[in-house]
């Protein structure tokens, strides 16, 4: 079943019938309220990073041995996925736009596929963390035992353990959106000429992709210096 | 109901484009740590973040030319600065509570 809309009619007290203003075909309307639902996840996260660059001030070297005992070769690889992802989104989206609907499903599918790979080697990355015991909960990220991190590094994990996880989660919420998203597509309310649903999705993989683009420097790369240079070791 | 009235191919090699500008880009950040020492790395690393933002905030989220968009997002970026600027510069460069605080108190270089 296609997606028509049927204007709703008001009778006057003339009797006289008047189309009533109908939104469904308002395009930027649309735009421009998930754009202010995309600036709610700007404070959010933006909060969070007021929080670490506020402890990295006060634990400088903590921070630079901590982030140089992640893996940067799994934290690139993972950027270099979402790049991609954000690649294929754009394109499924053009090729909506340009009326190639099942090439705009064939690029979501490559989407949900490399986003469920970013997923992959987060778990992977975080097993091997927690196998080295550092990991939310265990001792070395909590103060005051013998097998406890300096006080900045366990702040460093701890922002490390919930900024990762919850970018996590908003892949798997957009892992969520684009199955969605395909349900609409093939049910026909998502068309090239009614493409909103298809245009905010997009926008909200790229704020996930945009998120990653300051998580992924500030934890794995400004430790980064200290091991080219030799200043101290992983784990 | 929008303007479907759009070419593939035109477009799709600007996304080509941004795409090779953020790998470059991407490949630069993992370049960087060799240039800079630890101190010089983060502002240098989130330098390149934001030329990064910058390309998918204009081409893959279609902010160039939608100007209603983009002065809200100017606005909302100075207001978060304004809060980085009270909140690190300020604020947290004349805490009292130094001592007091649980997480300040085990920083070797409290004040």
């Amino acid at each position: 079943m296609s997606h028509e809309y049927v204007a709703e009619i008001a009778t006057d007290r003339d009797g006289k019938e008047h189309v009533v203003q109908g939104w469904q075909d308002d395009f930027y309307g649309g735009k421009l309220g998930f754009w202010l639902f995309m600036f709610t996840e700007v404070m959010m996260f933006g909060a969070m990073f007021l929080v670490l660059a506020y402890y990295n001030t006060l634990h400088p070297t903590d921070f630079i041995n901590a982030s140089a005992s992640l893996n940067r070769w799994l934290g690139g690889t993972n950027t270099v996925i979402l790049l991609v992802s954000a690649l294929t989104m754009g394109l499924g989206l053009l090729k909506m736009r340009s009326g190639d609907i099942k090439g705009a499903k064939l690029m979501i599918w490559a989407t949900i596929i490399l986003a469920l790979l970013f997923l992959g080697i987060k778990a992977i990355e975080w097993t091997a963390e927690y196998n080295h015991g550092v990991f939310l909960g265990l001792d070395a990220l909590q103060s005051g035992n013998e097998h406890s991190k300096p006080f900045g590094e366990i702040l460093f994990f701890g922002m490390y353990f919930t900024m990762t996880g919850l970018h996590g989660f908003h892949i798997i919420i957009g892992i969520g959106l684009m199955l969605w998203l395909m349900k609409r597509i093939n049910t026909g309310k998502v068309s090239p000429e009614h493409h909103i649903l298809h245009w905010n999705i997009a926008l909200y993989w790229d704020i996930v992709h945009l998120i990653w683009v300051f998580v992924f420097p500030y934890f794995y790369m400004i430790g980064a210096a200290a091991t080219v240079t030799g200043g101290h070791g992983g784990h | 109901m929008v303007d479907t009235n759009i070419n593939y191919e035109i477009e799709k090699k600007k996304y080509y484009k941004v795409l090779l500008g953020l790998l470059l880009l991407t490949a630069i950040t993992f370049g960087l740590p060799t240039l800079f020492e630890a101190g010089a790395n983060l502002p240098a690393q989130m330098f390149v973040a934001v030329l990064k933002a910058w390309l998918i905030l204009m081409y893959y989220m279609h902010l160039k030319g939608d100007k209603l968009i983009g002065l809200m997002g100017i606005f909302s970026l100075a207001l978060v600065l304004v809060f980085f600027v009270i909140v690190i510069g300020f604020d947290v460069a004349n805490f009292q509570f130094f001592a007091e605080s649980h997480i300040t108190s085990a920083t070797p270089t409290a004040h």
